[in-house]
Order: structure tokens, then C-alpha cells, then sequence
């Protein structure tokens, strides 16, 4: 009887709270991350019928075949340095194995915008490539310029590729070993075995990686803006800040939404249909160790890849913030907009950890097409262009709690609705390690929800939620287009500073908060790949 | 169960941190905007509104916050703010952003006294705006390169013969846009739709983003005449007096003898209408339109004062010595949206 009476209690209580926690909340996050995307659909709809069809004649053609060239060539260039770094790395034992990592992974530490602008001040004639190039091809040759499509594939790509390495190396250091094995006894040749074993197996992990650049791509302001190559974003920039009216970016806005859901899409759909399982005792491979030859060969190519992704980057700011500490321009104004940038991402990467916590828990629960919805919805930050989420922001709080308006709380939303996305995915991939039966044995021992969340739920899932934690630190700390619209007056970050100085040809001003930017990411970086090597162990 | 310790020790450290640091930021912030300094909307460089702000402040004592952007987009912010706004006084670097701010009624006037410091043509029609400091649309061309002596008037870099050789900004700049109001009032529409398509020809697709950098490639020969505001070129020979380059005042003579004359522009302030330091804003209008103030706008940036009594820098073609298209600088806002219509109606970068 009592425990027919506690099994009822039990049940109503867990009904209870998937109203209030799992239906309730998580439907409340996403209204949240819709603001920027009902932003542009009602202003698009407010586009007269000859605004669409001029927009439609003379822009979009150009548009998308700047875009989907760009977005094709960077994913190949991720493609060729991603894979092949990883690869090597987890097949060969090598000296220098452990650095080799970090200098792939540290290239995440420098914005695009950083990237251009280092890079097309050291092509000028009289930067250092410029003067390298002059002294190989002689004083009359032309030096090459970043002004054209090849130029922002080089930057993106260089400032993209380590988000394939990181997860194709992460697949790779789990696949098992028995396929390639039985490959070789079956007589293929070392080539062969990559091409026709190790690649397909790579596959979900290299289109995971590959997708998340394409994304970067599609919605980078910074790169495309300082090269002036004409992709939708920043024709949508240019048209917000050419004229009084919005609409004509909220349209150019829509059709970037439609093109990255399009491809979101397609991703998942070829990636659902690529499954591998495996025989359940896998080996983690051990790595051979590399022959003299080959430790040459992996290092010339791994070192002519962090040289231009790395190296050459960090020089120059080395060098140009050198100059501005001997001409005495590091003052407390300097460290105050390194205070403003730190305040900003560890609030904004806490605030976005818990926001995304109920989204990920309810599709990790359900896995229904609400679930999926939602998931989707919540993921406008990651596909529509800061200008615009900073625009929808702004044109909300006005028109509906127009109190918060210039003050902080401005900014934290919209880089938590920006990066909410980043949070969820990592959320939701540690979530499905919970089984429903671990969280009913908690409550049928008699924990609270409250209690049940706070020790079985979250210690499971703190990893995803550390990660997260990191991720969106690091793109907010490096994060601009939004900032400099939604910053409370005088608020200037790091990024601001180096977007001003750069605007203004500043090296010397621009170089220490770039300097700074990739200072302030290396614990935390550290953190994350610890937190990779011990799972991998 | 030491798992979730860890875990909740570490959650509280975020969290005292996260608090630690909010409540210093949060406090330091609200010491450096506390509510008496003047808030400045800035769409002009830092390095030239830096200066005369350091000289107001310290003749005036009054404590200033610059809060920098574009001049179109910090217009956009402030419309969309309205009476929420911050800012007390507008910077732009171009009279047609002025004019519209005023169109929208964003703008509170000056005092007549204030404002008769400078000329009538430089100023907004209620007082609403001042022009700071003027500049004129030049060429710049190499002295080195053959067969430039036909090159008389801007419309001559849709010349055939110019082929991949002009330098040209890209079409969201301040000034080119302003440029081309001009010569789209002067010359008419279509005149000036077939002259964007031959830049768009001429210049092969590659447009500069820096004005420094067309004078660069045209000192270096890369390209042969380039489009810029004239104070880039004297900035450039400052740094290099040897560079093969000179300074081509444009349509200052035609065959029909009614030449066009240059395209001019202005940088300039105004107080908003929503400014709670109305007072402190005046004394910042009345700086910069001093004598005192307009001499650091000509030293600084080797721009044309927009006061009589006080003269552009040495080097530079005095004014009344060419002549300056008959375009009201209003003009240069009213007719903004129509020059970036007929701009991308022709699909420039």
C-alpha cells in the first residue's frame, strides 16, 4: 500500500517536472535564440516586391557564387591541412609528437580578422614577405595580394583548419585497428590503406569538421570585410551601414539562412547514413614509430603549416608589441580593455553553459522531431551574421524592454544567443552518454529532481559542459561584429581596439591586443586538450 | 560523491569569479562613464578627434568619453536610441550623414553666435550641424608614367586608355559615395552610370579598402592615377618627399569652357537632441570652432579650415585657387540614397 502510494507520489512528481523543467524551459530558451531570426523575417517582410526583385537580379547572382566558391575552396584547404596533420599525427610516433598538437590547435587563438590584417601588411612591399619576395623574384616582381578569392581562402583556411584537425584526430585515436589490419594482410599498400580504409572511416569526423568551417565561413565578417571580397555577409554589413532602412540586409539575411539550414541540413542527412560499428573490444592504435625519413618529411610539412598558421602570425605581433612597449603605449587604458574582453567572455560563457543546459537535456531525452526543432531553431546564432543577431537584438530590447537598453545585460544576450549553438552541441553530445535508466534509479531511490540533476545528471555530463564552457570563452573573447554594435559608449574589447587600430593602420596599437587575445586563450586551450587526452586515454 | 564536491567547488569558483569580476568591471565601469563627462558618437579616426579632445579637456576641464565606429552606422544607432542615447555630440567625417541626422531630426542647433564662426556653406541650413574641416576629391597621379596629359577631369578614369591602371576605394566609403553625389547632380545620371561603368572596367574589380594605399600603388607605379581626398597625398610625401607622385586638381577646365570643379566634403559636428549635457556639449561646439580648435583640425590632418581667419596648411592649393562644384553640402545627404542605388545598379565592389 505505502508503496503503491510513494510509486504514485513518484509518478505525478516526475510528470510535474517535465512540464515545468523539460517542456517548460527548454521551449524558453529557444523563443530566446529565435529573436535575431523573427527579427528578419518580419523586417524582410517588410521589403517591397521591386526591393526583392532588385536584390534578386543584381546581387544574389554575384553573392552566392562569391560565397559557395568561397565556402568550397576554404573547405578543401581545411580538408588538405586538417586531415593530413591529423593523420600523421596519430599514426606515427615522432619526435616532437606532443608540440606538433599544440601548433595545430594554437592557430585557434587568432581571429580571421587578426589573420588578414597580419597577413596583408606582411605582403606589403615593405613587410617581411615582401621584402622575401623581392629578394627571390627580384626588386621589379609583383607581390602577390589577398585582395581576390585565393586570398581569403588563404586566411580562412589557415585560421579554420584546426577545428578538422581537432575532431578528425579525435576520431582517428578511437577507430579500431582491425580494418586496417586486415587491409594490409590482404595486401594493400600503405596509400591504399588510407585511401580505401582509414578515409571512409574518418568520414563523419572530417564532415563534422568540414561543416563547422563551412559555417565559420558563411557568417565570417572580419576576414571578408578587411579583403573587401564580397560574400553575403558583408554585403549585408554594407547595406546596414550604407542606408537608413534595414530591409534590404534583412532579405540578403533570409536567403543566408535558407542557404546555411539548406546545407545544415544535407550534412546531417549524409552523415546520419554513414554509420560504422565496430566489434566491441577496440584497441586504441598505437602509433608506429616513424622512420628517420619520415619524421623529416612529417616535420617539413607540419612546420610549413604552423609557420604561416602559427609562427609568422605570433612574430609579428611579438615584434609590433615590442615596439609599442618601448614607446610606452602599454598604459592602464590597455589593460582596461583587457578587463572589459575578460568580463565579458566568462560571464557570457557561464550564462551560455546554463541556457543551453535544458535544450541539450531535452533532445538527449526525447530525440523527437521537437526535439530536433528545437535544436535546429537554437542553432540561428551560429548561421545568421553577428551584424544582424547585434541588429535583432537591438531592435527587440527597444521595441520590448527598452530599460536593459545600453547597458551590459545588451551585450551578455547577444553573445549568449550568438554562441548558444557552440554550447548545445557540446551539451548534447556528453548528454547521450546518459541512459534514461541511470536518472530513474536515482529517482526511484528517492531523489528530488533537484537532487537527482545535481548528482547524477551534471556529473556526468561536466565534461560536455567544461567544454563548452571553453568554447564559447574563446569566440567570445575573439568575437566583433556584435560587440561594436551592442558595447555599452565607451566599452571597447580587445577586438574593438584591433578593428580601430587596424582601421587606422596602428600596427603598433593593433599588435599587443592580438598579442593578448592569444595570451588569454592558452590556459584555457590547455584545459581542453587535457580534458581531450583524457578521454583518449 | 567526491565527483559532485569537485564539480560544486569548481562551479562556485567560476561563479565567485564571475562575480568578482563583474562587480569590479561593473564599478569601474560606472566610474568612467559616471554622469558627468561628455559622450562623443566618433565616425572620424581616433588619431584625428584624439588631439583636439585632449586640448578641449584640458582647456575646459570637462572629462570626455569616445565612443568609436562608422559615421553611417553610429547615425543608425542613434536614431534607433532616441531619447535613450548617451551621446551628447555627434562626430561625423561627412556631410551627407550630418544632413540626414538632421533630416531625422536627431540634431539640436547651435548658438548663432557659435555658429557664425563659419562659413554659411559649411554649415547645416538651422544651424544643426558645423563643418569642422573641409577636404577636396583629387587625383593623384604618377609622374613617371607616359601618356597620363589627357587626364583632365575624374571622368577621364573610364577612359579606355586607363585600362587596369586607377586606383579607386571600394563603394561604402564616406567619400567616394559623397564623390559621386556630386558628379551625379553635376553631370547627370546617366553621364554618371556610364562613368562607374568604365571604373568598374578600368579598375578590373580590385578596389582598394585604404586611401592610403591607392596613393602607395600609385607612388609605386602599380597603378597610374588613383581617386583620393587630398591630405593622403600630402601625408604620403610627408613620409616620402622623393615619391614620383603630384597632385591633379580635376575638372578645372573643359572644352565647353563651364568646367565641373572638384567635389568637396566636410567633417563635422553636431549636439544631440537628446544630450542631457546640452551646456557641455555648447562649450565642445564652441572649442571646436574656435581659432584654437580649427588650427589643430588644419595641423593634424592638413585640411582646409572651415574658418576664415584661419589658414590651411602651407603646402596645399589655397583655397579660391580652383574652383569647387556648386554642391550644397545638404545636397550630399538628401541625395545619398539615390548615388548607392545608381552605384550598385551598376554592381561596384
Amino acid at each position: 500500500m505505502s508503496l503503491a502510494v510513494h510509486y504514485k507520489n513518484f509518478t505525478e512528481s516526475s510528470f510535474a517536472q517535465r512540464i515545468t523543467l523539460r517542456s517548460g524551459l527548454a521551449p524558453a530558451v529557444v523563443v530566446l535564440a529565435a529573436i535575431p531570426l523573427i527579427f528578419v523575417i518580419y523586417s524582410s517582410g517588410q521589403l517591397s516586391t521591386g526591393g526583392w526583385l532588385s536584390l534578386w537580379t543584381q546581387r544574389l547572382p554575384e553573392l552566392l557564387w562569391n560565397t559557395l566558391t568561397l565556402s568550397v575552396l576554404v573547405a578543401i584547404g581545411c580538408f588538405i591541412l586538417g586531415v593530413s596533420a591529423a593523420y600523421w599525427i596519430s599514426r606515427r610516433d615522432f619526435v616532437g609528437r606532443k608540440l606538433s598538437i599544440w601548433l595545430m590547435v594554437l592557430p585557434l587563438t587568432i581571429p580571421t580578422y587578426v589573420f588578414a590584417y597580419i597577413y596583408t601588411s606582411l605582403l606589403e612591399d615593405e613587410g617581411w614577405l615582401g621584402q622575401l619576395w623581392h629578394f627571390i623574384f627580384g626588386a621589379q616582381s609583383v607581390v602577390p595580394e589577398l585582395y581576390n578569392v585565393l586570398g581569403v581562402t588563404f586566411v580562412l583556411s589557415l585560421a579554420g583548419f584546426s577545428y578538422v584537425f581537432l575532431l578528425v584526430r579525435g576520431a582517428l585515436s578511437v577507430s579500431q585497428r582491425e580494418f586496417e589490419e586486415v587491409a594490409r594482410l590482404h595486401g594493400l599498400n600503405s596509400f591504399q590503406v588510407f585511401w580505401r580504409v582509414s578515409l571512409p572511416l574518418m568520414r563523419p569526423a572530417i564532415a563534422a569538421g568540414l561543416a563547422l568551417v563551412v559555417l565559420h565561413t558563411l557568417s565570417d565578417f572580419g576576414a571578408v570585410s578587411m579583403l573587401r571580397y564580397q560574400t553575403f555577409t558583408l554585403s549585408i554589413y554594407m547595406q546596414m551601414n550604407g542606408r537608413d532602412s534595414y530591409e534590404a540586409a534583412a532579405g540578403l539575411s533570409l536567403v543566408l539562412v535558407f542557404l546555411s539550414l539548406t546545407f545544415l541540413i544535407l550534412e546531417r542527412f549524409f552523415r546520419n547514413r554513414q554509420r560504422y560499428y565496430g566489434s566491441g573490444k577496440t584497441r586504441h592504435i598505437q602509433p608506429k614509430k616513424a622512420t628517420r625519413l619520415e619524421t623529416i618529411a612529417i616535420w617539413f610539412w607540419l612546420g610549413l603549416i604552423s609557420i604561416f598558421s602559427f609562427i609568422l602570425p605570433l612574430a609579428w605581433m611579438l615584434s609590433w608589441s615590442w615596439q609599442a612597449l618601448v614607446d610606452g603605449l602599454i598604459t592602464s587604458v590597455f589593460w582596461g580593455y583587457v578587463g572589459n574582453s575578460l568580463f565579458i567572455s566568462i560571464a557570457a560563457a557561464t550564462l551560455t553553459v546554463i541556457i543551453g543546459l535544458p535544450v541539450a537535456l531535452y533532445h538527449a531525452r526525447k530525440r523527437s522531431v521537437l526535439s530536433q526543432f528545437y535544436l535546429h531553431v537554437s542553432s540561428v546564432g551560429f548561421v545568421l551574421p553577428g551584424p544582424v543577431i547585434a541588429l535583432g537584438i537591438l531592435a527587440f530590447v527597444l521595441a520590448v524592454v527598452p530599460v536593459i537598453y545600453g547597458g551590459f545585460i545588451v551585450l551578455l544576450l547577444a553573445m549568449t544567443i550568438r554562441f548558444l549553438p557552440l554550447a548545445i552541441q557540446a551539451e548534447e553530445s556528453a548528454a547521450q552518454q546518459l541512459t534514461p535508466s541511470i536518472e530513474q534509479a536515482g529517482r526511484s531511490l528517492g531523489a528530488t529532481a533537484w537532487q537527482n540533476l545535481r548528482r547524477v545528471t551534471l556529473p556526468i555530463i561536466r565534461g560536455g559542459m567544461m567544454s563548452a564552457w571553453v568554447l564559447v570563452f574563446i569566440d567570445t573573447l575573439k568575437e566583433l561584429p556584435a560587440t561594436f554594435l551592442l558595447r555599452p559608449t565607451g566599452f571597447d574589447t580587445l577586438p574593438v581596439r584591433i578593428w580601430i587600430e587596424a582601421s587606422e593602420e596602428m600596427l603598433e596599437l593593433a599588435a599587443p591586443s592580438a598579442l593578448f587575445l592569444v595570451i588569454g586563450t592558452l590556459p584555457i586551450l590547455w584545459f581542453l586538450m587535457r580534458e581531450q587526452t583524457d578521454k583518449n586515454r | 560523491m567526491s565527483n559532485i564536491t569537485v564539480l560544486f567547488s569548481r562551479l562556485f569558483k567560476i561563479f565567485t569569479v564571475t562575480i568578482l569580476v563583474a562587480s569590479t568591471v561593473v564599478y569601474s565601469g560606472s566610474v568612467m562613464s559616471a554622469g558627468d563627462s561628455l559622450v562623443i558618437y566618433s565616425g572620424r579616426s581616433d588619431k584625428f578627434v584624439k588631439p583636439v579632445v585632449a586640448a578641449f579637456t584640458k582647456a575646459s576641464g570637462i572629462k570626455v568619453v569616445i565612443h568609436t565606429g562608422s559615421s553611417t552606422s553610429l547615425l543608425n544607432k542613434l536614431k534607433l536610441e532616441k531619447a535613450r542615447t548617451d551621446a551628447d555630440i555627434f562626430i561625423s567625417n561627412d556631410a551627407g550623414n550630418l544632413q540626414r541626422g538632421n533630416t531625422a531630426g536627431l540634431f539640436a542647433p547651435v548658438t548663432n553666435k557659435i555658429a557664425a564662426a563659419i562659413k554659411p556653406q559649411f554649415r547645416g541650413k538651422e544651424n544643426n550641424w558645423l563643418g569642422l574641416s573641409a577636404r577636396a576629391r583629387v587625383l593623384v597621379v604618377n609622374t613617371k608614367a607616359k601618356d597620363t596629359d589627357f587626364i583632365q577631369s575624374v571622368f577621364d578614369l573610364a577612359d579606355p586608355r586607363l585600362e587596369g591602371k586607377i586606383a579607386i576605394t571600394h563603394s561604402s566609403n564616406e567619400s567616394y559615395i559623397a564623390g559621386v553625389t556630386v558628379y551625379m547632380l553635376s553631370a547627370g545620371k546617366e553621364r554618371t552610370r556610364a562613368w562607374l561603368k568604365g571604373l568598374k572596367q578600368n579598375s578590373k574589380g580590385r578596389v582598394y579598402n585604404k586611401h592610403r594605399k591607392i596613393v602607395k600603388a600609385v607612388a609605386r607605379g602599380k597603378k597610374v592615377v588613383g581617386l583620393v581626398n587630398h591630405y593622403y597625398i600630402y601625408r604620403y610625401l610627408n613620409k616620402n618627399p622623393n615619391a614620383p607622385i603630384r597632385i591633379l586638381m580635376p575638372d578645372q577646365e573643359s572644352e565647353d569652357g563651364k568646367p565641373m570643379g572638384i567635389a568637396w566634403n566636410v567633417a563635422g559636428a553636431a549636439i544631440t537632441k537628446h544630450s542631457k549635457h546640452k551646456d557641455l556639449a555648447m562649450k565642445f561646439m564652441a572649442y571646436v570652432s574656435s581659432a584654437e580648435g580649427q588650427k589643430i583640425f588644419a595641423e593634424v590632418n592638413r585640411e582646409y579650415p572651415t574658418r576664415d581667419d584661419v589658414p590651411a596648411a602651407s603646402m596645399l592649393p589655397p583655397v579660391g585657387s580652383f574652383k569647387v562644384a556648386p554642391v550644397s553640402m545638404y545636397k550630399l545627404g538628401e541625395e545619398r540614397n539615390a548615388t548607392i542605388d545608381l552605384i550598385e545598379s551598376v554592381g561596384m565592389p
